[in-house]
């Protein structure tokens, strides 16, 4: 069993009157108990050359239905309107403008049509993202 | 008016060598250095519905705008989850202690963010979920 960690800290000192901070840690476990998660993808890196076009990132059959995966998501472009879009399924979750993270679960749930793979859509060529699974 | 984000993953035992990521960034409209302007504020409630509930509204106005989404469940028990769902596509199950911080694009009015205490029972009590949005559109819609 392994042992890793994620921690996200999100602060302003000037977005209220007041400022704001809040960080919490948490400990990637596999689903419903407190064992580790013990595999990673690495951390990778896909530059979609062609530019606008859909790319299947991570392929939910491959990887173990319902489980406790976590997906890291970074766009290193530093073009303020290059983004891409991330999909799960069929369904658009948003935008990752550049510099832009995002972190989440994902079930790789493979029940529902279709199923819940993770695209990735560039607005422009040569964008490259930065990536990462921590899975069952 | 910066809002950053800064994510930490550490492991030093996952891999052969120890993993280390660490980046912040900086929330900005969309396809701007402009920082985003409006908050909700952290927010918190008390799941215990089985079925989908709607934690944050999506508005039409604020398709293709830049929306930040921070969710994390604040049960202690390791067997309890709240699932996380987009336009019935379940996004993955917030585990006790997990969080999640995504990009929102309110593609349309079904876009809305819902969540579910699915394995909620009597005996389990609630689940607390606090949740956050960081956005640029001042007519938008939210609820608890």
């Amino acid at each position: 069993m392994a042992t890793t960690t994620a921690t996200i800290t999100l602060a302003s000192a000037d977005l209220l009157s007041d400022p704001i901070s809040f960080s919490t840690t948490a400990e990637l476990t596999t689903a419903g108990t407190a064992t580790g998660l013990s595999s990673t993808a690495g951390l990778a890196r896909k530059t979609v050359t062609g530019g606008h076009a859909e790319y299947t990132l991570f392929t939910a059959a491959n990887y173990t239905d319902d489980g406790a995966n976590k997906v890291y998501l970074k766009n290193t472009s530093t073009t303020a309107a290059e983004y891409f879009d991330v999909s799960i399924g069929d369904m658009q979750m948003g935008r990752l403008y550049a510099g832009d993270w995002a972190f989440f679960p994902w079930n790789a749930d493979t029940g529902s049509t279709p199923d819940a793979d993770i695209k990735i859509d560039p607005s422009a060529a040569d964008v490259t993202l930065e990536y990462m699974l921590f899975h069952e | 008016m910066a809002t950053t984000a800064t994510i930490t993953l550490t492991s030093a035992d996952i891999a052969g060598d120890p993993v280390n990521v660490s980046k912040t960034a900086t929330c900005t409209k969309a396809g701007t250095t402009t920082d985003l302007d409006q908050t909700t504020g952290l927010s918190r409630v008390h799941l215990r519905s089985t079925t989908n509930k709607v934690l944050l509204a999506a508005n039409a106005e604020g398709n293709n705008l830049a929306a930040k989404v921070y969710i994390i469940n604040k049960a202690t028990d390791p067997t309890l989850y709240c699932t996380v769902t987009i336009n019935a596509q379940t996004i993955g199950k917030l585990y006790a202690g997990d969080f999640m911080f995504i990009p929102w694009s309110q593609t349309d009015t079904a876009a809305s963010i819902e969540v579910a205490a699915t394995n909620w029972t009597a005996s389990t009590g609630d689940i607390p979920v606090e949740y956050a949005l960081f956005h640029e559109d001042t007519d938008f819609l939210t609820n608890a």
